[in-house]
């Protein structure tokens, strides 16, 4: 690049510093020379900058305080154990275990990912290693719009199309765990496709030159060669989408049942935690309520410990 | 999802601020108690107001029993609103009760069902799990497949208390948010039962009689179909002359015809007790 001209050289002070170049060797001296409304202008900007980056930060602390301090009463109204590791749950017996929830999000979270991810991942291969310019141009939209549809809209294509499908297949009324995979399993192929897209196109040209040097077919530098350099990567996408899973609500809402018992077949409707904070959310008071902050609180604690797993596979990737 | 949160926030602020500019400078309604009444009570109250800006109705949702407290004890409400009838200690509080919609819950079944009646101990068993086929009530051999409503559902409760008492639904049962779902779900599940208001009854799905009763307005009426019930707007001796001009306007073809039907209800002819 060419070099440029340091800022107080230049006799244009309305011109706005390009804020890339001159970042990191930013010092409060290299200001002095421009006049007080640039300097009100960048100091004003650089503090907006900072204030939006902020706002994340303060949202998230602030929401998970508001859940911790209205689930607190937890402990004393129903009593931890009770909560944790209760099988009943009845609003009208004041029952409030919520182990059937947790199994209930199990469940449905791990068969869409089960479903899902393999979707994804092989979507992502051929995007990145097989596709054309051509299929890629047609593809790559499709699978981005996948990701605006609304949950909405997923949970009416599951009530319309999938569950009486599964109902005149299996009987019953075909809302449970398996609608909700298919579903789901829709639902996280573009999160996970996406970003194993991007894990891969991140491995370097030369180590694909360098296999078909060797001798190596297509698919053989896929599994042997490209695969195991993105691993991080694509299961850092998987995590993602998993969280996705697991927070939907909406559509989950639509399909899943919503009746509170244990996990007893694919096709018994089954309910999860966020199925169940909404349903309730609405009306509920007292224990009740408490109880609804506990299970947010829990897929809070959840998705947090999600995070945190991407973000230290994603170090152990940066280390070795 | 932390500036969605945001705005949803700051719509609900907006609202506050615009709701509570409409009731100043003029004279308040207080109406509290049932919440199956306050959507009824809601849309009449927002109507008349516009027809008379000089009065505002405020609506809340306590519950029936919370209802008879605020207008008869407590005197915070000037029109209780209840969905049951009175009880013997309530009716010392000499109110004067003013039926405003009628309420009946048909049970609904898929049109190809064949079981045309059900006796209502045989519908509390089909809810508590006990029954799980139509062959064990005279139908095909088909399995039973339960619809139940959420618990935050008015028609969930009501018919709780005409068919479960203390019995408790089975888990196994579908839940669904509401009346267009269940008729969707049992429309097309052949052997799918559900309960839905009656004035919601419509080709998809088939009544069945209880007790050999037909769910028919006039059985409603005169509460002789078993899960039938009516609402009730609930008056002191000294009432207002603008919170009787609301019951009145309540009563009036406007709110019967329109907001009750639509609620599924049916309307009153009138008529205080």
């Amino acid at each position: 690049m060419a070099p440029r001209l340091p800022l107080r050289q230049q006799d244009d002070s309305l011109r706005a510093p390009d804020l890339a170049e001159t970042t990191p060797q930013y010092k409060k001296a290299e200001l002095i020379m421009v006049s007080r409304a640039t300097q009100i202008k960048e100091r004003a900007l650089l503090l907006l900058f900072f204030l939006c980056a902020i706002v994340a930060v303060l949202g998230v602390v602030l929401i998970f305080a508001f859940v911790a301090v209205k689930a607190v009463p937890l402990f004393k109204e129903i009593g931890f154990l009770n909560f944790i590791a209760g099988t009943k749950w009845s609003v009208a017996k004041e029952q409030f275990g919520v182990v059937p929830f947790i199994v209930g999000s199990v469940v449905v979270t791990v068969g869409a990912l089960a479903i899902g991810a393999p979707l994804a991942i092989l979507t992502a291969l051929f995007l990145s290693e097989v596709a054309g310019p051509k299929a890629r141009a047609v593809i790559r939209p499709a699978v981005e719009l996948l990701a605006g549809i609304p949950s909405v809209v997923y949970g009416f294509f599951g009530v319309t199309v999938v569950a009486p499908i599964i109902s005149r297949v299996f009987g019953g009324a075909g809302f449970g765990p398996l609608t909700a995979w298919i579903v789901l399993s829709i639902m996280i192929v573009p999160t996970i496709a996406m970003l194993s897209e991007d894990a891969l196109d991140s491995i370097p040209m030369g180590i694909r030159e360098a296999s078909f040097a060797m001798g190596a077919t297509p698919w053989q530098t896929i599994y042997k060669v490209v695969l195991p350099a993105a691993k991080i990567g694509i299961i850092d996408a998987a995590i993602l989408g998993m969280g996705r899973a697991i927070g939907e609500t909406m559509a989950v809402l639509m399909i899943v049942g919503n009746a509170p018992q244990m996990f007893a077949g694919l096709t018994k409707p089954i309910s999860t935690l966020t199925s169940q904070i909404v349903l309730g959310m609405g009306y509920s008071s007292g224990a009740f309520r408490t109880a609804l902050f506990g299970m947010a609180a829990l897929l809070f604690l959840i998705s947090m410990a999600l995070v945190l797993i991407v973000r230290l596979l994603s170090h152990t990737d940066r280390e070795a | 999802m932390v500036k969605m949160k945001g705005s949803i926030l700051a719509l609900l602020l907006v609202l506050a601020l615009s709701l509570s500019g409409c009731t100043r400078g003029s004279t308040g309604i207080v109406v509290s108690g049932s919440t199956t009444v306050e959507p009824i009570a809601e849309v009449a109250g927002e109507d008349y107001h516009k027809a008379h800006p000089e009065v505002s109705v405020l609506v809340s949702g306590l519950g029936s029993s919370a209802g008879i407290e605020a207008v008869g004890i407590t005197k915070t409400a000037d029109i209780g609103t209840s969905s049951r009838s009175l009880k013997d200690e309530e009716k010392k509080l000499g109110l004067t009760v003013i039926p405003i919609a009628h309420d009946g819950i048909a049970v609904v079944v898929n049109p190809a069902n064949t079981v045309t009646n059900l006796q209502l101990n045989d519908l509390r068993d089909i809810y508590a799990g006990k029954i799980t086929n139509w062959n064990e009530v005279g139908g095909p051999d088909e399995p039973i497949v339960l619809v139940n409503r959420d618990e935050s559902s008015g028609t969930r409760d009501a018919f709780t208390s005409f068919v479960m008492g203390d019995t408790p639904f089975s888990l196994d049962a579908v839940v669904l948010p509401g009346t267009g779902q269940v008729r969707e779900v049992i429309s097309r599940t052949k052997g799918a039962i559900g309960y839905i208001s009656e004035g919601f009854v419509n080709k998809q799905v088939r009544a069945l009689n209880i007790n050999g009763i037909p769910p028919s307005p006039a059985n409603i009426a005169s509460n002789k179909y078993p899960l039938s019930r009516s609402l009730y707007f609930l008056a002191r001796a000294d009432i207002s002359p603008e919170a009787q001009g609301y019951i009145d306007y309540v009563l009036s073809d406007a709110i019967q015809q329109g907001p009750v039907r639509d609620a599924g209800y049916l309307p009153v002819t009138g008529g205080e007790r």
